[in-house]
């Protein structure tokens, strides 16, 4: 392929989805069973041509665009190193499957009125998210992190009831301070080194941080704490719960899986690139996020223990999963940032998974108490069967994605010196057990006790699952790329790899 | 500690002092509105502080004179950024208000410290 026009690809894909997100209100007002098709099939080639962009960066290009010509210190730069072309394989990826799922999910649990308006949500967070990864200028990431920030309120508060308005509210204000710290962060950077492009920052920062130490604190604690209430990092995960679980289930998939970590990426790159792993390592910062997820890992696993509701359930759990992302950030060792990272991909999986199961649960049988759960397995055996692939690979059992990434963290606190770790994440695999078994069991091995089937001879019998197949194949997909990523990791393994080695 | 530095810097001071008072309202009051007007002086400290940053002290302003070539200008740049820090002030002040008048709708109140609480 041209190379010119390869190097306009990214740019592409986020203006593009941009474009498309705001003609679906037009659209609507026409024909309202059209937004759900066209806004797929525009991300299913969005997909296609990050696969593409995926090929050739896998050949060692690594993508630098200057947006309308103007080149780094003023300019904006768009550079896609191996990281950010699987980040924008696995966002475009997981939403088209969302997408599918979406078409009948969305009908059933949204008022009609509002179908347009949710995809222009749908599309410009995925398009907010994209261009969050890809970009290489703060200022630039911080209006990324705007835009996916209010769109993903606006997923929230699509439903419409008291619960979902008043997360979406709870959530938006507690985002936007959020996002005021990062722009503190980026004032304080911007003061002390004069630029916006990262590659400039680090340039400058390597220069002057002998001047200003307790200046590159300040910011960096800034953004940690910016960061952290975006990605719900433990002790500021407290919109999270509520948000995600009073959703729809096709907003929760995409929020859980999707827009937590992508402020990890960002976090990760202005970490990584501007600041470099030895002012990580010589502020305390490093020891900070080690603590805190830590006890994201077993706090988020407690909190989740003792909800009733599924969707809660998972939202808790998506804490505790946060914190596995954060502890291989902070181990800073190559195991530990490649663990953390491949974390993100399998939880990706995983959680979408899991919320888009539990929305099958709902839309079949109406139910959302786990303890409701009893014969399930045998209503709906292929949903129930991925929502057990998910679990067991959320619990880290062999052959099963989160195996992989748990074993690279042991690695990785092996190679940073902290043996003492590996308990921990044994302990949070097991607390994960507690809380996802149950289902699991109850749904394949307990009776449903009703009145009228006092006995339950024609209960333990296989049905077909009584949902629409665009939402059984997204689920299906969903399991098996867990399966694939439990049994073959490499391909994946070997993306990060190559951006952790040229950062590291 | 040299009082004139201190002086010189006093705009830096007034920010800090601006954001920890919004944020301080954002996580205390009760009040919803309220709670949306200390978003707004959170945010309007952040660019104060970045008008502060692009200022030199003693410049001019950047539009090009041919009478002094080599005058001293102040930095524009993050000037123009707040710009873009305004609408995003602005698109999340109108979205809460509406959500707020939602939250109205259902609960003929504004002041509900139940809002906020931890489940």
């Amino acid at each position: 392929m041209d190379m010119d026009t390869l190097f306009r690809l990214p740019f592409l894909c986020v203006i593009g989805t941009l474009l498309v997100s705001f003609c679906m209100p037009v659209l609507a007002r026409w024909k309202k069973d059209f937004c759900a098709p066209l806004a797929t099939i525009f991300v299913g080639i969005v997909f296609g041509v990050t696969i593409i962009i995926g090929y050739y960066v896998m050949q060692g290009v690594i993508i630098r665009y200057y947006v309308s010509g103007w080149a780094p210190p003023w300019g904006i730069e768009i550079v896609v190193e191996p990281l950010s072309s699987l980040m924008m394989m696995l966002l475009s990826g997981i939403c088209f499957l969302i997408l599918i799922y979406s078409y009948h999910s969305i009908k059933h649990e949204l008022e009609r009125k509002v179908t347009g308006w949710y995809y222009t949500a749908f599309l410009l967070c995925l398009a907010g998210m994209m261009g969050l990864v890809i970009t290489n200028d703060i200022f630039n990431m911080y209006v990324f992190i705007e835009v996916t920030g209010i769109s993903a309120v606006a997923l929230v508060a699509a439903k419409g009831t008291r619960d979902a308005t008043e997360a979406a509210l709870k959530y938006l204000l507690l985002a936007t301070i959020g996002s005021g710290f990062i722009l503190f962060g980026i004032g304080f950077i911007y003061m002390i080194t004069g630029n916006l492009n990262l590659t400039f920052i680090a340039q400058e920062l390597a220069l002057v941080k002998d001047s200003y130490p307790f200046l590159l604190w300040t910011a960096l604690s800034f953004f940690v704490v910016g960061f952290g209430v975006k990605a719900a990092l433990f002790p500021l995960h407290l919109w999270l719960p509520d948000a995600h679980s009073s959703a729809p289930s096709a907003s929760s998939a995409v929020l859980s899986s999707l827009v937590v970590k992508v402020y990890i990426i960002a976090f990760l790159k202005i970490l990584l690139i501007a600041f470099g792993l030895e002012i990580f390592h010589e502020t305390f910062i490093r020891h900070l996020i080690l603590v805190l997820s830590v006890i994201a890992m077993l706090a988020g696993s407690f909190f989740a223990f003792v909800q009733i509701e599924l969707k809660r359930r998972l939202a808790y759990s998506t804490v505790a999963q946060v914190g596995y992302v954060f502890l291989g950030i902070g181990l800073g060792t190559v195991w530990g940032m490649t663990a953390g990272i491949l974390h993100i991909v399998v939880h990706a999986f995983m959680k979408t998974c899991l919320f888009l199961c539990a929305g099958a649960i709902y839309y079949q049988t109406g139910r959302k108490q786990v303890n409701q759960f009893a014969g399930m397995g045998y209503k709906m055996p292929i949903t129930m069967g991925a929502f057990t692939v998910a679990s067991f690979s959320m619990v880290g059992i062999p052959l099963f994605g989160g195996f992989i990434s748990k074993y690279g963290l042991a690695l990785g606190s092996l190679q940073a010196d902290l043996p003492l770790l590996i308990i921990v994440i044994i302990l949070s695999g097991l607390l994960n057990a507690t809380y996802y078994f149950p289902i699991i069991g109850q749904a394949y091995f307990s009776q449903e006790t009703t009145p009228e089937h006092d006995n339950h001879h024609d209960e333990k019998k296989f049905q077909k699952d009584q949902i629409p197949l665009s939402m059984i194949v997204p689920i299906v997909i969903l399991a098996l790329g867990i399966i694939y990523l439990g049994i073959f990791p490499g391909t994946v393994l070997e993306f990060i790899d190559r951006t952790v080695s040229l950062l590291l | 500690m040299d009082l004139e530095l201190l002086i010189i810097n006093f705009p830096y001071f007034v920010s800090i002092i601006l954001f920890s008072m919004g944020t301080l309202i954002v996580l205390t009051q009760p009040n919803l509105v309220k709670k949306v007007i200390g978003i707004n002086i959170m945010e309007s400290a952040i660019f104060l502080f970045f008008i502060i940053v692009g200022n030199i002290h003693g410049g001019v302003p950047p539009i090009f004179d041919p009478q002094f070539p080599d005058a001293l200008y102040i930095n524009p740049l993050p000037s123009c950024l707040m710009l873009t820090g305004i609408v995003v002030s602005f698109s999340v002040t109108a979205f809460a208000l509406a959500l707020i008048v939602k939250l109205y709708i259902y609960y003929g109140t504004i002041s509900s410290p139940n809002f906020m609480r931890m489940k």
